[in-house]
């Protein structure tokens, strides 16, 4: 009965309040009331415990704020065999097309500055609706959860579904972080939704130690974390988009001996301590590899002009 | 150099204090209150290395085999008032705390605490005979015994955040947000310092050879604070919203100052290489940033929208060299008085002008001026040279059209289009350890989508996309100071060396993806879901060195099945394919392949009235293969090392994971959990030792992590609803 009581007062409260619809229903029954004496608890899951369902918040919505007057849905017509569908539904089979679905939610939450940049953003250009993600008959909407929204944005990223299941990650699948940590899945000004307006300001967020900016920059860095780490997951510790030194010698000229990669421990390899140089292909390639002596990629704010200068990001 | 900076520090005592009093007087209506009480204990099997990866996260600490578990879900409800007040509370007894209290009167204003704990531990084992490990004055003490001599050493780091919010609707259309986090972060991760000799940035080498790896943890004592104000207000057709957001970073540690012995490393330092690896490094300075934004949106008509936003943002630093422990800075200059203001502008235009069309424009412009003054902070021999200036102009577009064919087909037709402008070249700066740089890069992309419901049943989506980028003449290095702008750059009498590398991310692009999206119920019980990608780059540079091509390809069925009304079956197969294909010069041309298998099966059922089960098992194998075959240049040394070590190993990491758990429900208000995990880990890595040989810093200190890790975890907790 909770469910059926909570939707009735829902109803009654607002139908009043609704101008065009409240006038519809004024005239003959009680609004969404009505809705209720068919479609009870055991048609539609509680959702008396959302925000939806706290009625006396004068913005909640009732049935037919979201489905329509449905006057021939309420009361069908004679002569008619079966019932005509509301106005407005949202489920898979009979539903409107994406953006007529958003614009029903968008009409009270547009407001919200959040969602300022909805229109036209990725997820709105490939017809991706609110309900799409958001569950409204529930009392907990898996997405709005720390512990359950990756299970709904994985439905269609799922490469990132892979990359996060690599050992170094941030700690997503743990449930200490989730996707609308970094992203903005209702728009944003910086690209791929980032919750700020680029890669590198949505990323100091957490790493601000990363700013800057450097008396000595690495370009790549300033310009776009992305170029050099995987933010989803990676094979690569620091969840690095390749293993160095090839991910550094994708830009920059090598400078150790011999131009093939092998590994201490492997025929042919001497011990590390035997070679006279450092750059050897030991030091190159195990450990932190280049950032064995190269440690402040992302930048340096040593200003000594005494050599060795810190140009080279060694300290 | 380690001072205490003045940051934002709480105490849990505190905060549940505060929390406490702000939800119980409600309580004491409790009308309708709605808690809930987790209490339990976890067990862990294995030895501490075999909970290297499972306890990157979790915050259990590595020498212990037990965790209390206690949450809490509290909410009271009372319409009658407009009150609702919600606490959640998860990981209560560990390390990785969090708490979430929301009190608001919806409608009116909402206030809002978070409180949370961040535990991220080192999955490494690490030997070394370092003192003060983890400080901003390490002293290293060689392992004379040998590697694996020395004591253990691990490393974590923790955040411990507490952020606050307040909204206010002033009335129905205006409305005031105000957000405060201060995070402290805590601890000491893997870092180093390293360095060769002879060198010429080093003249204090002299002609001595010499080098010296070492593994020295970064100290982490710093705090962030974050604060964003946000004024809207909403119009029946125009909405914007006024924003202030600032960023505050301070840091308690300003240098890494090592105590480096000359003798008994692995190769003994002459005095000029001793002198530089005890030089002191510089570690994050202080900095801070601010930004204004205007955002918002009108409504020309109920079919055509446009939304806009404008920002400019300041990020500065100037701490102080001197005080930081730095010395030898150019005369005169105290500090860099880095300053870098970014201006932003983003107008996009929707349209429905009839109802079968949807358009769609997008412009977006980011100007990043540096204005950090410019000085003489780099020396090489006798030649100076300062740093640099490192601004943009971006620019990106965007159109999109789409048509309605019928309600179950529709297509997509757009072109973006993105200018980078990354300035001149400083002139007073040089170019280190790359061949060329570049000014401007133009990108041009273009795009369909079919989007079609093929039957009540069967959807799908089939998009390609194809994109082209070229740019500027490319930049040479004048080996000195500056860079000279090259029209031809394969002509060798004024151009590159044939040995030269183009940066990816600035050289000609030719990018092609094609992707495939369907979603089929071939059955009420049954749905699958089908997902493919493939995509490639190919880069046309004018040296056969560098990133020359990359492709991708992805492929994953996710599937749901209903075996009744209680029980369900779920699972997915994904596989992915990366490969790179890239060349060094004198060397060899590696074919990097990495294949990465997922695959997961999972059930969920009622058992009985009072009995939910549920499990899943998981399997993930990744393997890298680096494939490499000599070039023309390569030496004889390269040739012989090749045909002895066979190339490098393959890397391979797998884990399968067995998740159980069964609810039982004691009564209305009471019920039991159990939750049995068991995660075989295997990773395969050269990175820090290969066939028992561990990658050995000078001072004998190893890095390693146990290649095969077993783990199982049991967890019983008793969840009591409070009536």
């Amino acid at each position: 009965m909770r469910i059926k009581s909570s939707l009735a007062i829902v109803g009654l409260c607002l139908v009043g309040l609704l101008g065009p619809f409240g006038s519809v229903w004024a005239a003959g029954e009680t609004g969404a009331a009505l809705c209720v004496t068919c479609h009870d608890e055991e048609d539609l899951p509680d959702m008396s415990k959302s925000a939806h369902g706290f009625s006396v918040d004068k913005r909640v919505p009732d049935c037919i704020t979201c489905h329509g007057a449905s006057p021939t849905h309420a009361k069908k017509p004679t002569g008619v065999s079966e019932r005509p569908r509301p106005d407005r539904l949202f489920i898979r089979k009979f539903a409107l097309p994406a953006n007529e679905r958003s614009a029903v939610c968008m009409t009270c939450h547009s407001k919200d500055p959040k969602r300022a940049l909805w229109a036209g953003s990725q997820h709105d250009g490939a017809d991706v609706a609110c309900n799409t993600c958001h569950k409204i008959h529930t009392n907990r909407d898996k997405v709005l959860s720390k512990a359950t929204q990756t299970d709904v944005c994985y439905t269609c990223h799922k490469q990132q579904r892979a990359q996060m299941n690599r050992p170094s990650h941030h700690p997503v699948p743990e449930g200490k972080m989730t996707c609308s940590d970094c992203h903005n899945p209702h728009g944003s000004a910086g690209p791929k939704l980032a919750k700020r307006d680029s890669i590198n300001a949505t990323c100091y967020t957490c790493h601000a130690e990363k700013r800057g900016p450097f008396v000595h920059q690495h370009e790549p860095v300033t310009e776009d974390c992305a170029n050099c780490h995987n933010a989803h997951g990676s094979t690569v510790p620091a969840m690095l988009t390749a293993r160095p030194p090839m991910l550094c010698q994708q830009c920059h000229t090598p400078h150790v001996a011999g131009g093939v990669g092998a590994v201490g421990g492997q025929n042919g390899v001497p011990g590390a301590g035997s070679f006279a140089t450092g750059k050897n292909v030991v030091n190159l390639w195990q450990g932190r590899s280049c950032l064995n002596c190269h440690t402040q990629v992302h930048g340096s704010n040593n200003p000594s002009t005494l050599n060795p200068t810190p140009q080279l990001m060694l300290r | 150099m380690n001072t205490s900076a003045p940051s934002f520090r709480f105490h849990r005592t505190v905060l549940a204090v505060a929390l406490c009093a702000a939800f119980m007087p409600a309580q004491a209506e409790s009308n309708p209150v709605e808690t809930s009480v987790s209490v339990g204990l976890g067990l862990v099997g294995g030895s501490s290395d075999d909970h290297a990866l499972f306890n990157q996260y979790n915050g259990l600490r590595k020498d212990r085999n037990a965790v209390g578990v206690l949450g809490l879900d509290y909410s009271l409800r009372k319409e009658d008032s407009s009150s609702w007040v919600q606490l959640q509370g998860s990981d209560l007894l560990g390390d990785t705390r969090e708490l979430h209290l929301v009190w608001k009167n919806p409608g009116s204003w909402k206030f809002s605490a978070d409180y949370g704990e961040l535990v991220r531990r080192d999955p490494n084992t690490i030997n070394t005979g370092l003192l003060d490990a983890g400080s901003t004055a390490p002293q290293v003490r060689p392992l004379t015994g040998g590697p694996g001599s020395g004591a253990d050493l691990d490393l974590s780091t923790k955040r411990t955040s507490l952020g606050l919010g307040f909204t206010k609707f002033i009335t129905p259309a205006l409305q005031f947000e105000l957000d405060l986090k201060s995070e402290n972060k805590d601890g000491s991760r893997l870092f180093g310092i390293g360095m060769n000799c002879p060198s010429v940035i080093a003249p204090t080498c002299g002609a001595n050879l010499g080098w010296a790896t070492l593994m020295l943890p970064e100290p982490i004592n710093a705090n962030h604070s974050q604060i964003e104000a946000r004024l809207s207000y909403a119009a029946e057709q125009f909405r914007f919203n006024l924003g202030y957001y600032g960023s505050f970073y301070r840091n308690s540690n300003d240098t890494l100052n090592p105590s480096v012995p000359a003798a008994s490393l692995s190769n003994p330092l002459n005095t000029g290489l001793q002198g530089i690896m005890n030089n002191p490094l510089a570690l994050a300075p202080d900095s801070q940033a601010h930004q204004l934004d205007l955002s918002g949106s009108y409504d020309f008509t109920g079919t055509t929208r446009a939304t806009f936003k404008l920002a400019r943002a300041t990020a500065t630093q100037n701490a102080d060299f001197a005080s930081a422990g730095l010395s030898g800075a150019p005369a005169g200059v105290t500090n860099l008085g880095a300053q870098v203001n970014t201006q932003l502008a983003k107008i996009g235009l929707t349209s429905r002008p009839i109802p079968k069309l949807s358009l769609l424009a997008d412009w977006r412009y980011e100007n990043k001026d540096d204005q950090t003054p410019i000085a003489l902070y780099n020396s090489e021999g006798t030649a100076s040279y300062t740093n640099h200036a490192l601004p943009s102009k971006k620019t990106h577009g965007k159109l999109q059209a789409s048509w309605q064919f019928s309600s179950d087909y529709r297509g997509t037709l757009g072109a973006d289009y993105e200018a980078i402008n990354h300035g001149v070249f400083t002139e007073s700066s040089a170019v280190s350890g790359i061949s060329a740089l570049r000014q401007k890069t133009e990108e041009t992309s273009v795009r369909a989508e079919l989007r079609r419901r093929l039957a009540d049943d069967l959807s799908g989506a089939i998009s390609v996309s194809s994109s082209r980028r070229d740019g500027s003449n490319w930049l040479k290095d004048n080996s000195g100071t500056g860079v000279t702008e090259v029209t031809n750059p394969a002509d060798s009498a004024v151009g590159f060396l044939p040995t030269a590398i183009f940066m990816p991310s600035l050289a000609d692009r030719k990018r092609d993806k094609v992707k495939l999206f369907a979603d089929w119920q071939p059955a009420e019980a049954l749905t699958l879901q089908f997902s493919a990608e493939t995509g490639k780059d190919k880069f046309k540079v004018p040296s056969a060195y560098g990133l020359q091509d990359t492709r991708m390809n992805q492929f994953s069925v996710d599937w749901g099945y209903a075996l009744s009304d209680n029980w369900g079956l779920n699972g997915y197969l994904a596989r992915s394919l990366q490969n790179l294909n890239q060349a060094r010069p004198a060397g060899a041309v590696m074919a990097f392949d990495n294949t990465n298998t997922g695959a997961s099966f999972g059930v969920t059922g009622k058992a009985s009235s009072k009995l939910n089960v549920g499990g899943s098992l998981s399997y993930v194998n990744d393997k890298s293969v680096y494939a490499q075959t000599l070039d023309a240049f390569a030496g004889a040394d390269s040739a012989a090392l090749l045909a002895t070590s066979g190339g490098l190993p393959d890397v391979v990491f797998r884990q399968t994971a067995l998740k159980l758990f069964g609810k039982y429900d004691l009564d209305k208000g009471a019920s039991v959990r159990l939750d049995v995990l068991h995660q075989r880990s295997s990773l395969d890595d050269w990175a820090w030792g290969y066939n028992g040989v561990p990658f050995t810093f000078s001072d004998g200190s190893t890095v390693m992590q146990k290649p095969a890790q077993n783990v199982s975890f049991i967890g019983v907790t008793y969840i009591y609803q409070l009536q």
